[in-house]
């Protein structure tokens, strides 16, 4: 459970906010505070009042998988496979462990064949999955992506959202502008000017979006589908 | 006015794009998987690189720009005014536009990245282009700001337009539709013939295209329209 008490941060400002295991999408217009609030949930960012904790631990003595808005920020190594290892090598994992690792997160979301490619050859998809393979090598508790399908095309994003159940992560935690890939969340926060408004499953925080373009874009298609059906 | 791909290939290490074809007046979208060299093109119809082989002809298109996905990378100006003034525009009147009324003296690095977008294509919008290049114009904006941003283009777009995007959810009523697969840039033609044969189509469209009708236009409103005209 990931708790937020009395949080306070520049335009943050979250009283009480309990988030259990799951998969976690945070939505709201720009501006709002995603990203702000993904970096503290993080630990990248430290509040300034209050505090969280995950499983009572605080972000920072926790393991966290990161992959930031913008991924180039990420890639500091010259090759796929040295920008993997990297995060292992930083925990000092025996050399043995890391091809198995850095293979196994490329398979995990099909991106074998940029193994060997040079990160500044990347396109920004593919900067974004290499961030992502990543993280996942890390085999993090909790899991951060804040708006990686803004770099995705629909079968890539697709198959990014279908292998995060699969994962050993407890939190997974993201940033969308696609009320769609939001909708298939265990849970949403949506924010406005800093405070969440809504906290909840998708089916009960989206009826309370609907005259709004926050409403995902095939509930609204299949209620019309199925009202002309009638 | 026209755009023509004459022959272009673009190349890197193991991977190549062909793409030949002209891109006469209208709004053209081109979609294609991540990788598949969106960004490329548009970089080479820019000018900002040069084709492996290959030439690119500018007939009657004497201003053209680019507007990258990153809205980071455009950015000079370390207040939002100066940023916007860069473009030899009135700040009061780009906040305005960009929904960032009251918010000039701020550094452009504290706007949200939703918000530095908007103030970009702001900016981009209010130049006179004869062609203009979007790349991914609607990624980072919210929903709300995806149908103004959808609407804006549909009112200012100069007589070529490109968009290169993988958006799914708010897209403009486009004339002609293109497609980069299998390491070829493929002229899917106007639209609607085109919309059956459109591989990276969005799921509304995919469903519509299942009940055997073919919409007029690619947005969510032309695929309801589409439905009920079945139904009718």
């Amino acid at each position: 459970m990931i708790v937020c008490t009395a949080l306070a941060f520049r335009t943050i400002a979250i009283r009480d906010l309990s988030i259990p295991s799951g998969h976690t999408c945070v939505i709201g217009p720009n501006g709002s505070g995603k990203s702000t609030l993904l970096s503290l949930l993080a630990g990248i960012e430290v509040p300034e009042q209050g505090l969280i904790t995950i499983d009572d631990e605080t972000p920072r003595r926790t393991d966290v998988g990161w992959v930031g808005e913008f991924p180039e920020d990420n890639l500091i190594f010259r090759t796929v496979r040295n920008e993997i290892a990297s995060a292992l090598r930083f925990r000092h994992l025996p050399d043995e462990e890391l091809e198995p690792r850095i293979g196994q997160a490329l398979r995990d979301i099909g991106c074998e064949y940029l193994l060997d490619a040079r990160c500044k050859e990347l396109s920004g998809g593919e900067k974004a999955l290499v961030v992502l393979a990543a993280a996942l090598a890390l085999r993090p508790k909790v899991l951060v992506l804040d708006e990686i399908d803004s770099h995705l095309d629909r079968s890539t994003a697709e198959d990014v959202q279908q292998i995060l159940p699969s994962l050993s992560c407890m939190h997974v935690l993201q940033s969308t502008q696609n009320m769609d890939t939001a909708s298939d969340a265990d849970h949403l926060i949506y924010l406005e000017e800093g405070q969440v408004r809504y906290f909840g499953p998708p089916e009960e925080i989206f009826p309370n979006l609907e005259d709004t373009p926050f409403y995902p874009t095939l509930w609204r298609f299949a209620a019309w589908s199925s009202h002309l059906k009638r | 006015m026209e755009l023509a791909l004459e022959e272009v290939i673009l190349t890197r290490k193991n991977w190549s794009l062909s793409a030949r074809g002209i891109f006469s007046e209208g709004i053209h979208l081109i979609t294609g998987r991540v990788g598949s060299g969106k960004s490329t093109l548009a970089q080479a119809i820019a000018r900002l690189m040069e084709p492996t082989s290959g030439n690119i002809a500018y007939h009657g298109i004497s201003r053209h720009t680019l507007s990258m996905q990153f809205p980071e990378y455009h950015t000079t100006g370390h207040l939002v005014r100066d940023e916007i003034r860069s473009w030899g525009l009135e700040p009061e009147r780009i906040c305005m536009e960009a929904g960032l009324m009251g918010r000039a003296h701020e550094r452009s690095f504290a706007l949200s990245r939703g918000e530095l977008k908007r103030l970009h294509m702001s900016c981009i919008l209010a130049g006179t282009w004869d062609l203009l290049i979007l790349d991914e114009p609607f990624s980072t904006l919210d929903p709300v700001w995806k149908h103004r941003m959808r609407r804006k283009i549909l009112a200012h777009h100069p007589p070529v337009t490109l968009i290169f995007t993988h958006e799914q959810a708010v897209l403009p009523r486009v004339d002609y539709l293109w497609e980069i697969r299998g390491g070829y840039l493929h002229a899917l033609g106007p639209v609607p013939e085109a919309i059956p044969s459109w591989q990276g189509a969005p799921r509304y469209i995919e469903e519509v295209l299942k009940y055997g009708v073919v919409p007029d236009n690619i947005t969510l409103e032309d695929a309801e329209d589409a439905l009920c005209r079945m139904h009718a």
